[in-house]
């Protein structure tokens, strides 16, 4: 239960070994930080004798850019939607051959088909898991600066009153440009998708405006931030949150985290088991996809990491403290407002990159 | 008595007919150190030395490597402390008084010359200290230079000088601020033998025309002997002997400045006969009775030497006439040197001497060669008793 | 002699002279000594400098790897296309944001470099002074921190500077401030992790420039009238100038394409070049325009070093 974004700085030290013993089977799979029960892992081991070489990223930018050099001998990675949109058109992946996964069933549909956005018929991925952004925020901090307002708005980060109020006692924002200005669209009532300069503006025009109540661009140190109260709102990860929650509990210091999804709708990220082209070990790499995708498997990982899976056979065994969470797994009302963020075109990309850093840096 | 001029001391001015200060009863001393002792941990350097320096002298100080020279040296610049005792600079105590603020310059045996300088602006360095204007550093430290030659080298950096023209504008740079004492630690030691000849002598010109008191430390007692008005032999953190030159090599006051200044020939022996204005020894050591023509203090039957300078002696191949002061030995072996010739000589009871003659005959013939019996002998003045 | 080697042998000594000389020109130990450093060089820093030179004049492209190729080969017509894409570089000078992280990054390289040589010099000085037995000591904390992981060094700093941090609970514990600083995610932090990560870079050349120092200098200098604090200024430190040079390079230089510094500890609003291209190269997945980026960055840091070498050679041989 780490931060899924430890540092940017540890991408650069990954990397896996391709070297293979001839005959001892093995599957090498690049996964995100802490985002599977090490017990699923090893029952596997236990149950096909296929070894796991299993390594971890913290960003999709840094699996993006091992990919992308080829040759990073990898058999199953897991990225995110809108790059593996992207991914998809650059012929990383391979086609997957459903009939080879016989759990494939135990998916839920309607969530197959907002994927399916991303990769049409989801001919190249396998649904991992998924969750949604959010505010993550301290229940006590907000209510003695806000009163009993109800914290589900993008009001609070994205209303200048509201922002300075917060201002004193933290607010960050995921550093990820993309999501955020999605999700700074939808709040305008833009598409949420456009890639229209004149969009790309009137986003930038309401983040600049918050821009000097904000702490911190962050992708990862709000957990500990919002665990410590260094932060008392933050846009990020349910998951992220969900954790920060969890630690604040542990260390008992009286402080209280909670996650809300904003009324006015916010990004659905799916996270997708991808088998590159170039995989080595392409049978190993159906297995491992298949075990995954069992009832108990998928509950497990959803147990230990907090996201939500789409998985029918899984529902059943998932714990109440986790099933029953909206945070988790929101009802179909609140479903309804979500929307997935899809990759941009390059050069859209660039204008895009170069407003947040506008926004990021005041200019 | 002065036979070769390179071991005399060479006097300061020879038409002075007063007496020089430090002969004079109750003068008053330029630099006066008083019972100075510096001990560094539980080693001594310098041991409780008191020594009275005058105005215009050259006052040497000789010794060898650790005999305290150089400690007392960098006491009077200041970069050490006395452990006890005083230094009055014309009449200034100096306690307490940092090395910048002394009337006092040095001139450091690796000159110390600031290599990111250029030679006007080294020389210059103490004068812009003082805060004088730029016009007036500029006009002294060319003077200077001229002085010492260099006046068209002045923006050279010392890297691009020879070992001569460093030496001069490292002299040049501790003059130039008029100190009223100069402390040279080995001027010369860096300079070949002949450029160190030459500049010896330069060195007492400069020091006569501007009326500076050196101190100079050196190893070297030919460079001693030259450039001294007094000497003081140093050994062991204690001065051994302070007097001209000429006494220091004529009358030495222990072996240790016998042996330390020039070379000499020792005879242990015993007094046999003690007069007031003469001695008679026994040594067995030089084979014969040995007299000496000036009384000494001592206890009868004690143990003494009897020190002769090599070129005091004479050497022949027939006895000569006189009785006492006449050894006789086998030539070892001898050394032609074009003015002089240098024998060993070795006497019955084994002992060597050595013996130095000026070649007065042209005729190889005449002179003596291995295995020779000769005599030696020399006058009855020319040997000193030494008790210590 | 016997052995017949070439023609330069048959006649006389004068070729036999030639040959000598050329044997002497070659030098083959000499040349043996810098072959290494040059392949080195080339290896490790020329080819990979062609390599990136090479993608800043490709186009983006979405395939593996993510840029076109420079040359294309056409078998029907069997001629070579070659296509060189200047565009990136003329991007980077299409409005004032790269110029402005160049500049923002040359600035804090320049402040870091210049509180690292004034926090070195004084740490320089006494190890120099110090005697042989304790430089040893020193000199080996001065590495130590080297032993453990820059990353983790860097982490060490967030705790110290971070609100609920070492620094302000001992501010506020003391009574000296009420209200915790605000440090972390400020250029303030920044320069800190600078001058702390690079200082050891600083120390070890101004160390080996103030001991080769001789000590009667400053002895010298006192005898003419120069107060220590004179002396110091107008002696040590411009005989220390090699090594400040050789420091503020070593410092300057990696300081100014930092990213994880600022990335860890400075703000959101903290521009570096080294953010630049790191969004280049991740967010914008642009490899071309990142290998530009870089390309002018190496520039912009190699001309001014040639140009202080150039004039250092030139004052050598004066």
């Amino acid at each position: 239960m780490n931060p899924k974004k430890l540092g940017l700085a540890t991408a650069l030290a990954i990397t896996v070994s391709t070297t293979t013993f001839a005959e001892e089977p093995v599957v090498n799979f690049y996964n995100w930080s802490d985002y599977i029960s090490p017990e699923v892992l090893e029952n596997f081991t236990k149950e096909t004798g296929i070894k796991v070489n299993y390594d971890v990223y913290d960003s999709n930018e840094s699996l993006e850019a091992k990919l992308m050099s080829g040759g990073a001998g990898y058999d199953v990675v897991v990225p995110t939607g809108s790059f593996l949109e992207r991914q998809v058109q650059a012929g990383i992946y391979a086609e997957i051959d459903h009939t080879k996964l016989t759990n494939y069933g135990n998916l839920d549909t309607v969530m197959l088909e907002k994927i399916a956005r991303h990769d049409p018929d989801n001919k190249h991925n396998v649904p991992y898991a998924w969750g949604t952004i959010g505010l993550g925020y301290n229940v006590d901090m907000i209510k003695a600066r806000l009163g009993d307002m109800p914290v589900d708005s993008l009001d609070l980060i994205f209303k200048p009153e509201l922002a300075a109020k917060l201002q004193d006692c933290g607010i960050t924002v995921l550093d990820s440009p993309a999501e955020v200005v999605s999700i700074a669209l939808n709040y305008l009532g833009l598409d949420p998708n456009s890639e229209s300069k004149a969009d790309l503006a009137k986003a930038k025009t309401l983040l600049s405006s918050v821009r000097e109540s904000y702490r911190k661009f962050s992708s990862s140190s709000y957990i500990s931030d919002l665990a410590n109260g260094d932060a008392c709102i933050a846009l990020g990860y349910n998951g992220d949150i969900l954790q920060a929650q969890g630690r604040a509990d542990e260390a008992g210091q009286g402080i209280k985290i909670d996650y809300a999804i904003p009324k006015e709708g916010t990004v659905v990220w799916f996270d997708l088991l991808a088998i590159p082209a170039d995989a080595p070990h392409k049978e190993a790499a159906y297995q491992l996809v298949d075990y995954i995708l069992r009832g108990e498997n998928a509950a497990a990982i959803s147990n230990y990491a907090y996201y939500a899976v789409a998985n029918n056979a899984a529902t059943p065994m998932l714990l109440d403290e986790v099933v029953n969470n909206p945070g988790i797994y929101p009802s179909d009302e609140v479903k309804a407002n979500l929307f997935t963020q899809n990759a941009h075109a390059a050069k859209f990309d660039r204008l895009l990159t170069r407003a947040w850093t506008g926004i990021k840096t005041g200019r | 008595m002065i036979e070769t001029a390179g071991d005399a001391g060479l006097i300061a001015s020879p038409d002075i007919t007063e007496l020089p200060l430090w002969k004079q009863e109750g003068a008053t001393p330029f630099l006066r150190i008083e019972n100075i002792t510096k001990k560094f941990g539980d080693f001594t350097a310098v041991d409780n030395i008191s020594l009275d320096i005058y105005k215009n002298e050259l006052f040497c100080l000789l010794g060898g490597s650790g005999s305290g020279k150089s400690t007392l040296l960098r006491m009077l610049a200041g970069f050490e402390s006395p452990t006890s005792g005083r230094i009055i600079i014309d009449g200034v105590d100096m306690s307490g008084v940092q090395p910048w603020k002394r009337p006092v310059n040095m001139m450091f045996q690796s000159y110390a010359l600031f290599p990111h300088l250029s030679v006007e602006d080294n020389v210059g360095f103490g004068l812009k200290r003082e805060g004088l204007g730029r016009a007036e550093v500029k006009q002294r430290v060319a003077e200077m230079l001229d002085m010492v030659q260099l006046g068209h080298l002045g923006k050279r950096k010392p890297s691009q000088l020879s070992g001569g023209q460093r030496q001069r504008v490292a002299l040049a740079r501790s003059l130039v601020k008029r100190p009223k004492l100069l402390l040279l630690d080995e001027p010369l030691g860096a300079l070949d033998k002949k450029l160190r000849e030459e500049t010896q002598f330069e060195l007492i010109n400069i020091q006569e025309e501007l009326g500076v008191t050196f101190v100079v430390v050196t190893h070297d007692q030919e460079e001693a002997m030259t450039l001294a008005t007094r000497i003081g032999v140093m050994n062991n953190g204690i001065i051994v002997q302070t007097a001209e030159p000429h006494d220091v090599y004529e009358y030495p006051n222990s072996r240790f400045v016998a042996e330390f200044v020039g070379s000499v020939n020792l005879f242990e022996g015993r007094i046999i006969e003690d007069q007031p204005d003469s001695v008679r020894i026994n040594s067995q050591e030089a084979g014969a009775v040995l007299y000496v023509s000036h009384g000494i203090s001592c206890a009868p039957n004690q143990k003494v030497h009897v020190a002769v300078r090599p070129e005091k002696m004479r050497i022949s191949r027939e006895q000569p006439d006189q009785q006492e002061n006449c050894v006789c030995g086998v030539v070892e072996e001898y050394a032609y040197m074009g003015g002089l010739t240098v024998y060993r000589v070795r006497l019955a009871s084994g002992k060597e001497v050595r013996v130095t003659q000026p070649n007065t005959s042209r005729e190889a013939s005449e002179r003596l060669t291995w295995k020779e019996q000769v005599y030696l002998y020399w006058d009855l003045d020319s040997s000193v008793v030494l008790t210590a | 002699m016997s052995i017949q080697t070439g023609s330069a042998w048959v006649d006389g000594s004068g070729s036999r002279l030639a040959k000598y000389n050329f044997f002497k020109r070659i030098n083959w130990g000499r040349a043996s000594v810098f072959s290494v450093p040059t392949l080195w060089l080339a290896i490790f820093f020329f080819i990979p400098f062609l390599v990136v030179f090479k993608i800043s004049l490709s186009e983006s492209a979405i395939a593996v790897p993510p840029y076109t190729a420079l040359l294309d080969w056409n078998a029907e017509d069997a001629y070579i296309n070659l296509k060189l894409n200047l565009g990136n570089y003329l991007f980077l000078f299409e409005d004032s944001f790269y110029i402005d992280a160049y500049l923002s990054s040359i600035k804090i390289a320049a402040v870091s470099t210049f509180f690292t040589l004034l926090i070195a010099f004084p740490i320089a000085y006494l190890m120099a002074r110090s005697k042989p037995s304790m430089r040893a000591l020193l000199l080996a904390l001065v590495i130590l921190p080297f032993w453990t992981s820059f990353l983790l060094r860097v982490y060490a700093w967030m705790g110290f500077l971070k609100k609920n941090g070492l620094v302000n609970e001992f501010l506020m514990g003391t009574g000296i401030i009420d209200q915790p600083l605000i440090m972390l995610q400020t250029d303030f932090a920044v320069y800190i992790g600078i001058v702390y990560t690079y200082l050891p870079f600083m120390v070890l050349p101004l160390y080996s420039a103030l001991e080769k120092m001789d000590m009667t200098l400053l002895e010298a200098a006192e005898d003419l009238g120069a107060r220590p604090t004179t002396s110091f200024f107008l002696i040590t430190v411009p005989l220390a100038v090699p090594g400040i040079i050789a420091g503020c390079v070593l410092v300057f230089i990696p300081a100014v394409g930092e990213f994880v510094i600022p990335s860890l500890l400075g703000g959101s609003d903290t521009l570096m070049i080294g953010r630049v291209l790191w969004d280049e190269f991740f967010l914008n997945r642009d490899w071309p325009m990142a290998s530009a980026v870089a390309i002018v960055m190496l520039i912009v840091l190699v001309l001014p070093i040639m140009l202080i070498r150039n004039s250092q050679g030139k004052e050598e041989t004066a």
